[in-house]
């Protein structure tokens, strides 16, 4: 059995470096779409310094013009640097607030320190029609512990019985295929694991992920993405709703800049997946950005 | 006994004679189509400045080869070395084999036809292949660029290699060892004698030279007639009217096309070097179709007549095409390409 593993693995490794150099490149122009991961891993020896910014409610009973449409708000704020070791292998270290929260009820975790990897197992060429990357990431919280009564302990998950439930958990299997230099789908199959949650919530969250991008000059492209968690506790009869996204990129050399809306208050996986409670059709959706500048070292 | 002594040295200097007589003596260098260039000339007493230092720790053809190829190579330690450059390599700019079918001019598509034949990229920078037999570098509008920086290195290829380091692909200075290693594998790239096309009379009126039965000093300056010297350098400017183009020319894009390939896409195919990407697909041309005849960043006109200049933070810049590298019929022919591609 262990050969036959080891073997699955040499020949899946080896898959990304068999088919020669015509390969599609930039099925996505960024290692992120808007709330998911892309395909994309970064370059080797090239350092991508990020920043992602959720403001408040666009619109809606916490939007309009009373908070000039949520821009006086900071949902969620993440900085953080990404690596590419090789051209296949990328790792990241993030710092974000956190903004994740259970309708009606306690808060996720906050004060996140995100480690995030991502391999490229197949790559997509004239003879491979998809892409395949594999992308995992741990959250820490490093918030301060909070004391609580012994009758609503439960609820609240930053009392952090134990030091591991400070940690949270994410693995997706990104597929994608860039269809024509102006069209490219993926989707991410996807599970989530937090260490501590709330009472009658679930530790363990499938998800599928869809997202696209779609190029519309040289410079611009629109980008849209999709989460919808598996579970019967995560329906919009408990508040809580898909993550969707939709966004304008502007590529120059070296830049990704993203202007973005979506319902979605948190960044990180671990965050955005089992928190998402903000619904579009309440104009709870947000104005957002990315910026991405590499380097290379 | 005093004519004891006399027979035995007169014996004595008639051995050593002998011995001396049938000494094996080495044989005079017949040059062939393979022969080194440098090894002719160091034959024939000519002066060969270039020669590479193997006195140093650690120089060696192959490191040369990997510093070129690779920005890297292994230390006399056994470690390997950090990248000389984070953003090029010599061969970014250069290519390393023979780019010019008469190597007495330098004709940019003359150069142009020879490298697509050969499946080589069409370059801004001159050949490596060569360099070793060539005096003077830097040339012409080069002080243009670098100013008082071209001194030093106008006669001196060790001093060219150097500034190529820190100035061109924007690095970390070559140690001694590096530079002689790359002087080493340099030497192996020298020009052969096949390289001159030499006429059976010429060659030899050489062989002859070489055998000490020609004048050897007219035979180095036969070999030095049958490639330049160096390679001339002249900045221009982009058309007055952009929109006009040069001089009115016509452009032919099938030639355009060649030089997208060959050179545009070199450097900026899958951000190969540069952080700016292009490909074939529409919107490539139409955003080069664009800017094209507009005095931006982005003009075709604009980068390639002035290049780009290296920022803080951004290192990685493109060199300008000089007029003996990309011609004005060029530069109009891969207009056309572009805007054919983009309609």
């Amino acid at each position: 059995m262990n050969h036959i593993t080891l073997t699955l693995v040499v020949v899946v490794v080896s898959l990304t470096g068999l088919f020669g150099q015509n390969y599609a490149y930039q099925t996505f122009k960024d290692r992120r779409v808007i709330n998911t991961q892309s395909v994309e891993t970064l370059p080797a020896r090239t350092m991508d310094i990020r920043i992602a910014h959720r403001f408040g409610d666009f619109a809606g009973r916490n939007g309009g013009e009373p908070t000039f449409f949520g821009l006086e708000f900071a949902e969620d704020v993440a900085i953080g640097a990404e690596y590419g070791i090789t051209d296949n292998l990328m790792v990241g270290f993030h710092r974000s607030k956190g903004a994740g929260v259970v309708p009606n009820g306690p808060s996720g975790l906050r004060q996140l320190w995100t480690l995030n990897g991502k391999y490229r197992v197949l790559r997509q060429t004239d003879l491979v029609p998809i892409t395949i990357t594999l992308s995992g990431m741990t959250t820490f919280s490093s918030a301060q512990q909070v004391e609580v009564q012994p009758d609503d302990a439960p609820s609240i998950i930053q009392n952090f019985p134990e030091f591991g439930h400070r940690f949270a958990h994410n693995v997706q299997l990104l597929i994608a295929r860039k269809f024509s230099p102006a069209f490219s789908l993926q989707i991410i199959p996807s599970y989530t694991h937090r260490n501590l949650v709330a009472f009658n919530d679930e530790n363990g969250i499938f998800s599928m992920g869809v997202a696209t991008r779609v190029q519309i000059s040289k410079v611009f492209g629109i980008v849209a993405d999709a989460t919808f968690p598996f579970s019967d506790f995560r329906t919009s009869d408990n508040n809580f709703y898909p993550a969707i996204g939709i966004g304008l990129e502007m590529e120059t050399g070296g830049h990704v800049f993203q202007v973005n809306f979506t319902n979605a208050t948190a960044i990180m996986e671990t965050d955005y997946i089992p928190y998402t409670t903000s619904n579009w059709l309440e104009g709870q959706y947000r104005l957002g950005f990315t910026i991405s500048r590499q380097f290379r070292l | 006994m005093r004519q004891a002594y006399w027979t035995f040295g007169v014996v004595l200097v008639a051995w050593w004679g002998v011995q001396a007589l049938s000494l094996p003596k080495k044989a005079p260098l017949v040059a062939g189509p393979d022969t080194l260039l440098s090894e002719v000339y160091e034959e024939l007493g000519a002066e060969v400045p270039n020669r590479p230092n193997y006195a140093l720790e650690g120089v060696s053809a192959e490191a040369g080869r990997s510093i070129v190829v690779d920005g890297k190579t292994v230390s006399p330690s056994g470690e390997v070395t950090g990248r000389q450059s984070k953003h090029f390599v010599c061969t970014s700019c250069h290519n390393i084999e023979r780019e010019d079918p008469d190597l007495t001019v330098s004709d940019p598509q003359a150069r142009l036809m020879y490298v697509q034949g050969k499946g080589l990229p069409f370059l801004q920078g001159t050949t490596l292949y060569g360099a070793i037999n060539r005096t003077s570098f830097y040339n012409g509008d080069y002080q243009k660029k670098y100013g008082d920086l071209v001194r030093p290195a106008r006669n001196d290829i060790r001093e060219a290699i150097q500034l190529c380091a820190i100035e061109c692909s924007q690095g970390r200075p070559l140690e001694d060892w590096e530079i002689e290693s790359v002087m080493a594998y340099f030497w192996t790239i020298g020009f052969k004698i096949e390289d001159l096309g030499l006429s059976e009379s010429e060659m030899q009126g050489v062989n002859d030279a070489l055998a000490g039965k020609g004048d050897q000093a007219a035979a180095a300056t036969l070999l030095q007639s049958k490639y330049l010297s160096g390679s001339p350098a002249s900045f221009v400017d982009p058309p007055p009217d952009r929109k006009a183009g040069y001089e009115e020319l016509v452009g032919n894009p099938e030639n355009g096309k060649v030089v997208y390939d060959l050179s545009c896409m070199h450097c900026h195919d899958k951000q190969r070097y540069s952080m700016f990407n292009l490909d074939n697909s529409k919107y490539s041309f139409q955003f080069l179709k664009r800017h094209f005849n507009r005095y931006t960043r982005y003009s075709v006109y604009q980068v390639s007549r002035y290049g780009t200049s290296p920022m803080a933070g951004k290192r990685s810049y493109m060199p300008n095409y000089t007029f003996e590298k990309l011609s004005h019929q060029q530069m109009e022919d891969l207009k056309a390409y572009i805007f054919e591609m983009a309609d």
